[in-house]
């Protein structure tokens, strides 16, 4: 051992110490990242390195059909942006459709077909070859075709519309299955089914926000989430800023306020479900004012009889003057616009609601007419018949699985599992289905059950096309083309079902190889169904202009005409008052679930930048919540992050408390989106979800989910988080950080209009030529869209 | 065997003094191992960690971006104040009860100022580019901003260590060539080094006392300086609570007073520890009482005037943080400050309290906690509460930033256990000046016998 | 002696009268508080376009969220007669920004488009800018962040991702007014023209409140704005002249 005394250690302690840092900071300085060079000798025709190329498409993260413009650089995605060409988005877009990247790049994504190992949800999976499994799927498949059994196949799929909608009814009826449903927590159908009995229309109308003055709104959140968000937002925008001394006046009618809530003039809490009683009362103060002048005006009188303002304030909790004021104001200002939606809709009364919303746009004229409702087209092409199941429907599917009617159940981009309520039980109806695939492209609690899972491509890797619902009053079609190579070992949903006809033996039935043939195949029929047009001389050109502006459709919207309810509508109106499952006495409170901005339905949870985008209205990140007025927080002696289980008949969650200042008391809030079991990193292990307390309430006349109708009670556990969320003081203090104009403020001229919306195309010109100067050109000009063949 | 400080003769003080140097016993190792330990454990382990991981590694966060690692960089450079300053401003006015302390003091200067440095590197999120804080030219032509007060520090800092180290250096050769007189070995070869060929002529004691006196001049408008700057990092600002005029004074009088308060506590140790109690007694306590009292009254009254000035501004975001820091999520340090540095040092009105050495320690400590929780307190509460309520968020300092908040005193003290062995830490030639001369003495004892 | 010629030729340019006021382009963004809804998409669409990290639960409970483009909530009022106000807040580009001043090492400056431009390079992390801007908008670099893969393969290529230790902030999309340029210059063109180029934020804004352009072009979109009576700055008196002007909210019920 070396001499070392005390000082020499000391010293070479010392010594060491600090050359170890300093070592650390030289190495720290001098650190580069290895950076590896691609040897590019002969690039892709496509693209060239450093020059980014712009593919349009169609956005598939919810169910608007957004055009929108794919910044590729490198065969690589970048960045989402609104098709300016679109006359959906107009070149804008929200923020769970720019997440769409996400989905792509996910790394939670399935990467190959999987094979069932283990019992089932224990997800134990092996992986298997497409060759095997398509083979083995298309064998059970035409085994029980031609046994006749074919009706045992049932095809779940979330809300698809265009071609591939039609793909699937084709597949379907060869196999001579009926059960072809599809699913979306979210779909409007009561809206529907209202529009169907007042209108007579079975499309959804266009609401002509943007040339409206009045916009009184019941329960829908139209900027949030409604319907095609980012197209209303437009409106928003535009009706509020964009004309000359005109400036719409917003009214909200909803028991929490939502975004749309906030942005609105007038935000007024109704008891939940009372808001057609609202509508109706309102209709009552028109007529009676003599706002109405229809032949018809006495049975009007008949069915409004008994809506006096007493009886709707005592019912709906809003004062009877202001119901007056909302009546006198909706009917001076004109034109209008009275929506329903929402939580509206969703209520045991909901479709008798939402009529009551319709006759409102009819009594002071709004039908028809710029500024109000808009009837649209039917689609240029795709199914018109709707598939869509609401909850009585997938009971009936769960009743079939349990009698063992359903002996196979495919499962396509949708999530059953997680957004249908507990009380459904059709979590529990799987397990009696004997085969369940799953065509999905992430593991969500619903694949987690299946026996074999065939992962999909996402829609930036597909072939499609959309034709939007609801419309913008006149006809468009638009192409969802692949903006970069498929990243794993997944096929798009079209693609497989070809390959499973073509493998049962039906080529003749499906002739086309691959989804985008099938796609060219059936728009050479959109293409002859126009004029036709010297500029585009055979159906190449026409394909590759629509690819390249991913839209096609018409220009103008057509005139409106004179419109009357049927007979025997108006005496049919009227609206009940609201049930809910459990009684007010033991559930003091009505729980109100809405659509969170980011999260959807619970599509996004497995977005990070959704789980990191602030609540808009609270701010709250990565969490579950529930809302509660500050009277109804202190009369139970709770403040924000005391948990509570939220108790309803059908069940029992916990969240966190959050005080908010825009409910009602006697209702509590909580987002639906979080809460998930599988769904990824990002998802699972985050919230809980409210769908699971729901009580299996549904809307009579549809059979809709009523999911606003369930009442709840609190009861604290004791247990204490801190809500993760961004902000500080929601008080302003004084500090004018937003300040204030009064009403007699013009609204702004020179504010941008559609004129300088257009200028937005130019923004995407930078990097557009790659795509083709024509089409950048196209990109430029909002309402021309390039390809015009059908006259209105 | 208590001597009093009248009998102690000149050779006893060179004997006494060059027996610190040289008489080491394992105490001192003990000490001095558990100091370097606490550093390496304290300081550079969660540095190195943080260095690793980023400036996460501490608590800071979005509104409240700076944290402990800039008020100890304050409190540092505040302790660095008394030393060299008070040394100045004392050897100006003749003041004799300073010879017997100020080398110590000096001392602190330059370790706190060391200590101080680090902190900036602890706290910057790239220490390996803090060269790019120094004026050097280079061929992209890339200079510091010297519009900005980060820069004057760096520039205000350097030149007071600068300062500092020659005043302490210059201070100590006559010293150095007294210990290299009476040392062997190693030791003598060092001091042979350190004293520069002192020999003690009438020239050179000349020359030092003008150049001494010409730098002791220079370094106390620097010193003032100084902290002045350190408080225009903050004043220059624009956040509420920080903007204001009064915060040079402030920092200085604060830096003078935690100063002070530390060489109570560095006098008391070596006193005790070092065998000094004949030459740092009761009259250097009182006298160092008295200037924290008169301290501890100015300090007081500028805490006043801040309140009143956020008080009477009647501005919402002035008026938020000062109702923060009084009443909000740190109320409860703010009282600890104004009990430990306002309420707690009335008591040195008391001669007796000022010349008892064990209470005066404790003083001296509870006044340092409580100036360097005004330092926190100036960072923590006013970024915390700035003018964009939905951007205010609460700090709370990580394990991490603890710890090196407690190594950074080890390193303070490490440094300062080396310099006892090196530098004669009661200056020799300066204490010899109050005692009676040999002369006198010896002719004193032929008179009696 | 050409080195003080040289000296003295740039000290006069350099105090010329008005000469920091000369800005090539004076980039400018409004927000039509009447037309933003707060629904964030601008949010998501800056950090997209900027590669912005992805911090995680823990990281934002320690308040370290980093969107560059965050909106603001103001809760007026109690119930029933409660408003929420919202603001998007983001970088102001201050032609007199406290940020410029305080970093040591110039790392941030005033470029000649009359940007706050940010050198990550240079940043060595003193955070002093974030405690010198009033509006809270500079995001520090806590850690290392990272993507999971394949997330990576988003990241746009013309912008840098930051590392541990340095600021960063909102640039008004400096890569894409680059390529305006570069675009303009390429067409022979000598500038660029309104609504040639917009960032990311004001690119996918669905209610149009945000519009950006250049105020010196007096018939751009921006300048038209800018006339509007209700325009103003957030913290007018800290008379930082901020380069993003905000339109005030109209409230339809005020008298």
């Amino acid at each position: 051992m070396p001499n070392i005394d005390r000082r020499s250690f000391l010293t070479l302690v010392g010594a060491g110490g600090v050359g170890a840092g300093a070592g650390f900071m030289l190495s720290e300085s001098r650190k580069h990242p290895v950076e590896h060079l691609v040897p590019y000798p002969v690039p892709p025709e496509e693209f060239s390195p450093g020059i980014a190329t712009w593919y349009n498409s169609v956005c598939s993260m919810c169910s608007a059909g957004c055009g929108i413009s794919v910044r590729t650089r490198e065969g690589r995605a970048k960045k989402i942006e609104g098709n300016p060409a679109h006359p959906v988005s107009q070149g804008r877009l929200c923020a769970l459709g720019q997440s769409g990247l996400q989905a792509l790049y996910n790394p939670d994504r399935i990467t190959g077909p999987l094979v069932r190992a283990g019992r089932r949800g224990e997800l134990e999976f092996d992986p298997a070859t497409w060759e095997e499994s398509l083979a083995e799927l298309a064998n059970q498949l035409e085994l029980m075709r031609t046994a006749g059994r074919g009706g045992g196949v049932a095809l779940l799929t979330g809300g698809v519309r265009g071609h591939l909608a039609s793909l699937l009814e084709l597949f379907m009826s060869w196999l001579g299955s009926d059960q072809l449903l599809h699913y979306d927590f979210n779909h409007p159908a009561t809206l529907y089914a209202a529009n169907e009995r007042f209108f007579g229309e079975s499309e959804l109308p266009y609401y002509d926000i943007e040339n409206s003055r009045y916009v009184l709104s019941f329960g829908a959140d139209f900027i949030g989430h409604w319907l095609s968000p980012v197209h209303h937002g437009l409106g928003f925008g535009r009706s509020r800023q964009a004309r000359d001394g005109i400036r719409a006046r917003f009214v909200q009618i909803e028991p929490r306020m939502s975004l749309t809530g906030a942005a609105a003039d007038e935000w007024i809490a109704a008891n939940p479900g009372t808001e057609g009683i609202l509508a109706l009362g309102i209709a009552r103060r028109i007529v009676d004012q003599g706002g109405y002048q229809g032949a018809d005006l006495d049975a009007w009188r008949a069915a409004l009889d008994g809506y006096a303002a007493e009886s709707v304030a005592e019912q709906t909790g809003v004062a009877a003057d202001t119901v007056a004021r909302l009546a006198d104001s909706f009917a001076e200002t004109q034109p209008g616009l009275a929506i329903g939606g929402g939580a509206t809709g969703n209520h045991s009364n909901g479709v008798d609601a939402l009529v009551a919303v319709n006759a409102l746009n009819h009594l002071v004229g709004n039908i028809g007419v710029e500024g109000g409702v808009i009837f649209n087209p039917p689609p240029a092409f795709g199914p018109t018949a709707s598939r869509q199941a609401g909850l009585s429907r997938m009971l009936e599917l769960a009743e079939d699985a349990r009698a063992g009617r359903i002996e196979m159940l495919i499962v396509s981009n949708t999530n059953p599992v997680f957004n249908l309520p507990e009380a459904a039980g059709f979590a529990e109806a799987l397990a009696d289905i004997p085969q369940i695939v799953s065509l999905s492209t992430f593991l969500d609690e619903t694949t987690a059950q299946a026996d074999l899972v065939l992962p999909s491509h996402t829609y930036l890797e597909s072939w499609g096309d959309d034709a939007p619902s609801p419309g913008v009053g006149f006809r468009v079609g638009a192409v969802s083309q692949p903006v970069v190579e498929p990243l794993y070992d997944t096929r798009a949903t079209g693609d497989i079902v070809l390959e499973l006809a073509h493998r049962m033996g039906l080529d003749l039935a499906f002739p086309w190889p691959n989804m985008e043939e099938y796609l060219k195949y059936s728009w050479r029929e959109v293409w002859s169904s126009g004029t036709p047009d010297p500029a585009i001389p055979d159906f190449d050109t026409f394909w590759t202009s629509v690819v390249r502006a991913g839209v096609w459709g018409d220009e103008t919207r057509a005139p409106g005409g004179e419109f009357a309810p049927d007979a025997g509508v108006v005496d049919g109106i009227g609206v009940g008052a609201p049930e809910f499952a459990g009684a007010e006495g033991e559930f003091p409170y009505a729980l109100h679930p809405y659509l969170s901005n980011g999260l959807h339905d619970g599509r996004g949870a497995n977005l990070p930048w959704m789980q990191e985008l602030p609540d808009a209205l609270t701010g709250v990140v990565y969490g579950s919540w529930i809302e509660l007025n500050p009277v109804t927080a202190e009369e139970l002696g709770l403040s924000e992050g005391d948990v509570v289980a939220i108790e309803s008949p059908a069940g029992s969650i916990e969240a966190p408390v959050l005080v908010y200042p825009a409910i009602m008391p006697g209702v509590v809030a909580m987002p639906i989106g979080q809460g998930h079991e599988q769904y990824g990193r990002y998802a699972h292990e985050h919230g809980v979800n409210p769908i699971d307390v729901l009580a299996a309430q549904t809307e009579p006349g549809t059979g809709a989910l009523a999911w606003a109708a369930t009442r709840v009670r609190l009861v604290p556990t004791g247990g204490r988080v801190d809500l993760v969320k961004v902000g500080g003081d929601s008080r302003e203090l004084g500090r004018e950080i937003v300040q204030i104009a009064d009403a007699g403020t013009p609204a702004a001229a020179g504010a941008p209009t559609v004129a300088s919306a257009t200028d937005a195309g130019a923004a995407v010109g930078i990097d557009v030529p790659a795509v083709g100067a024509e089409a950048a050109m196209a990109n430029t000009r909002l309402n021309s869209i390039p390809i015009t063949v059908v006259n209105t | 065997m208590q001597r009093r400080h009248e009998d102690i003769k000149f050779a006893d003080v060179n004997n006494d003094i060059v027996r610190s140097l040289v008489e080491t016993g394992p105490r001192y190792y003990v000490t001095l191992a558990i100091a370097v330990l606490i550093t390496l454990a304290c300081f550079f382990f969660p540095w190195f960690y943080q260095l690793y991981y980023g400036i996460g590694a501490a608590g800071m966060n979005h509104p409240t971006v700076w944290g402990t690692y800039l008020a100890s960089f304050i409190f540092w450079i505040g302790l660095s104040h008394s030393g060299t300053l008070l040394s100045c401003v004392l050897h100006i006015t003749n003041s004799e009860w300073r010879k017997a302390m100020y080398r110590s003091a000096e001392a602190m200067t330059l370790f706190s100022l060391m200590v101080a440095a680090m902190m900036v590197m602890v706290h910057v999120g790239r220490p390996w580019f803090i060269h790019w804080a120094l004026p050097y030219p280079n061929q992209m032509e890339l200079w510091p901003n010297f519009r900005s007060p980060l820069m004057f520090d760096v520039m205000a800092i350097t030149t007071y260590l600068t300062g500092s180290s020659i005043f302490i250096y210059m201070g100590s050769i006559p010293d150095f060539a007294a210990v290299r007189d009476r040392t062997t070995g190693w030791r003598h070869h060092m001091y042979v080094l350190l004293s520069l060929g002192w020999r003690g002529t009438d020239t050179e004691w000349h020359r030092l006392g003008w150049a001494y006196t010409f730098l002791a001049v220079l370094i106390i408008p620097l010193a003032v300086s100084v902290h002045s700057i350190v408080s225009w990092d903050f004043a220059m600002s624009i956040v509420p609570s920080l903007h204001q005029t009064i915060f040079a004074p402030y920092f200085v009088v604060g830096a003078i007073y935690s100063g002070t308060a530390g060489i109570v506590t560095v006098m008391f140790v070596l006193r005790k520890y070092m065998n000094f109690e004949h030459y740092i007694t009761k009259v250097h306590f009182d006298n160092l009482g008295k200037l924290l009292l008169a301290l501890s009254l100015i300090w007081t009254y500028i805490n006043v005037v801040e309140v009143f000035t956020g008080w009477y501004s009647n501005d919402s975001a002035e008026l938020e943080s000062l109702r923060y820091k009084l009443f909000g999520f740190y109320a409860p340090l703010y009282w600890e400050m104004i009990l430990f540095c306002a309420v707690a040092p009335l008591l040195l009105i008391s001669k007796r309290f000022r010349t008892s050495f064990v209470p005066m320690l404790i003083l001296s400590i509870a006044i340092n906690i409580g100036m360097y929780t005004e330092r926190f307190l100036i960072v923590g509460t006013s970024l915390s509460r700035q003018y964009l309520p939905d951007s205010w968020g609460v700090y709370v300092p990580s394990l991490v930033e603890l710890s090196i908040l407690v190594g950074s005193i080890a390193m303070f003290c490490t440094l300062f256990l080396v310099f006892v062995k090196i530098f004669p830490s009661v200056s020799i030639y300066e204490v010899k000046e109050t005692l009676p001369a040999p002369d006198e003495g010896k002719t004193q004892w032929q008179a009696t016998h | 002696m050409s080195l003080i010629d040289d000296f003295l030729a740039r000290w006069h340019e350099y105090r010329r009268p008005g000469y920091y006021e000369e800005f090539d382009y004076h980039w400018t963004m409004t927000v039509d508080l009447d037309r933003c809804t707060g629904c964030e998409a601008c949010v998501t669409a800056c950090q997209a376009e900027n590669n912005t990290p992805i911090v995680g639960e823990d990281a934002i409970a320690r308040g370290r969220h980093m969107q560059w483009m965050r909106v603001e909530r103001y809760w007026e009022g109690e119930y029933p007669d409660v408003k929420l106000r919202a603001i998007p807040m983001f970088c102001q580009h201050c032609d007199a920004a406290p940020c410029e001043t305080v970093c040591p090492v110039s790392a941030t400056y005033h470029n000649q488009d009359g940007l706050n431009a940010q050198i990550y390079n240079r940043c060595i992390g003193t955070r002093s800018c974030a405690v010198y801007c009033p509006y809270e908008v500079r995001y520090f670099n806590y850690n290392n962040h990272h993507w999971d893969e394949p997330l990576d393969q988003q990241l746009n290529p013309d912008v840098s991702v930051r590392e541990k230790g340095v600021m960063e902030k909102c640039t008004f999309c400096i890569q894409r007014i680059r390529q305006a340029k570069d675009a303009a210059k390429d067409d022979g063109r000598r500038r660029v023209q309104d609504g040639e180029v917009q960032p990311a934020c004001v690119q996918t804004c669905p209610t149009e409140a945000l519009v950006f352009g250049d105020r010196k072009d007096p018939d751009s979109a921006v300048s038209l704005m800018l006339g509007n009576e209700r325009a103003y700055t957030v913290l007018e008196e800290l008379n930082t002249d901020p380069s993003v002007v905000y339109l005030k909210k109209v409230d339809a019920d005020a008298a």
